[in-house]
């Protein structure tokens, strides 16, 4: 199935700022992280199709995933 | 009413569409308070000033370090030492002497967030660490007052407001911080002592920040209510990212 991955800030060097990705049905978040290589403690914000989720959560085929870093200094 | 010298001051406000005098008196009248003057604080700081905010309150309890002035653009190498609420304070001062300046040097804790932010239309978030953002959203939230919460990091920064009291004409309540945003372990989160930050990320962030509490106390177009605008300036790419708010309580079950 199709994923839109959406990569923000230091997570998009080495990646990249848009994808289009195919994965396996049951795909999760996680599955997802994994496969970018990022860890989900350095992750800050995820959202699905514009709503906050957790990296358990199942992606349905054409789910836009954004994810975005720990950013937070002033 | 504004004197002679302020209808000059702020004479392109008053002619421009959708401000006029009206909105000057407002701004002249409005409290707002910004956490950290530091990268971001800087540039919030003074045009707030310069756009006449009656009252700026300021917190901060750090000194102004040599290796602050590549960005912190309010403070100046003869400033090196001082308080950074002394400081900034006295630069707003010299910038805008019709403005008063309420300076807190202190780190906000739970016992005194909600203490030192209460009694302002508008707080500003701009600190460098993910402990004082959440504890500055949630007392925020606790005081239904906007927030303007904005980040950096070396080359990329973000900005939205969180008014998690309210609700859209569809029942929906608008997320908090925490319903968006991961609160890490202490030490995970880089910080830019750490990678760097380009100096002027933080001006473009600090921009846009003041520009959002300044559309609030003015109550001027649309705010970043539910939009997250992610910055790359290595792109130079804008990212307008909009998230859901939390399902009205009768609609909960059927989602």
């Amino acid at each position: 199935m199709q994923i839109t991955v959406k990569l923000f800030a230091t997570f998009r060097q080495d990646r990249f700022k848009l994808a289009e990705q195919d994965y396996p049905e049951g795909t999760t978040i996680a599955d997802v992280l994994d496969a970018l290589a990022i860890a989900a403690p350095d992750v800050g914000m995820l959202f699905v199709n514009g709503r906050s989720a957790e990296p358990e959560r199942r992606l349905a085929s054409g789910a836009v995933l954004a994810i975005f870093p720990l950013v937070g200094g002033g | 009413m504004l004197s002679h010298e302020e209808l000059q001051r702020y004479a392109r406000h008053i002619v421009l569409r959708d401000v006029g005098g009206p909105g000057q008196q407002t701004l002249t009248a409005a409290r707002v308070v910004v956490v950290g003057a530091g990268g971001l604080g800087s540039p919030i700081l003074q045009y707030l000033a310069a756009a006449g905010i009656g009252t700026i309150g300021i917190v901060d309890d750090d000194t102004v370090a040599l290796s602050n002035l590549q960005r912190q653009i309010i403070h100046g190498t003869p400033d090196i030492g001082r308080p950074k609420v002394a400081s900034a304070r006295d630069a707003i001062l010299r910038l805008n002497p019709h403005v008063t300046v309420e300076p807190h040097e202190l780190r906000l804790d739970a016992a005194n967030a909600r203490e030192i932010l209460s009694g302002y239309d508008v707080v500003i978030d701009g600190t460098d660490n993910f402990a004082t953002r959440f504890l500055v959203a949630d007392a925020c939230a606790a005081l239904e007052t906007p927030l303007v919460a904005a980040a950096v990091i070396e080359f990329y920064g973000w900005v939205t407001v969180l008014m998690p009291y309210a609700t859209a004409p569809d029942g929906s309540r608008n997320p908090s911080l925490k319903a968006i945003m991961r609160q890490p372990d202490e030490g995970r989160a880089q910080t830019c002592a750490d990678v760097g930050i380009l100096g002027v990320v933080a001006g473009i962030l600090g921009t846009l920040a003041a520009a959002e509490a300044l559309k609030l106390v003015l109550g001027l177009g649309t705010p970043l209510i539910r939009r997250m605008l992610a910055v790359d300036v290595r792109d130079m790419s804008f990212d307008s990212l909009d998230y859901a708010g939390e399902p009205a309580v009768a609609a909960a079950d059927e989602t």
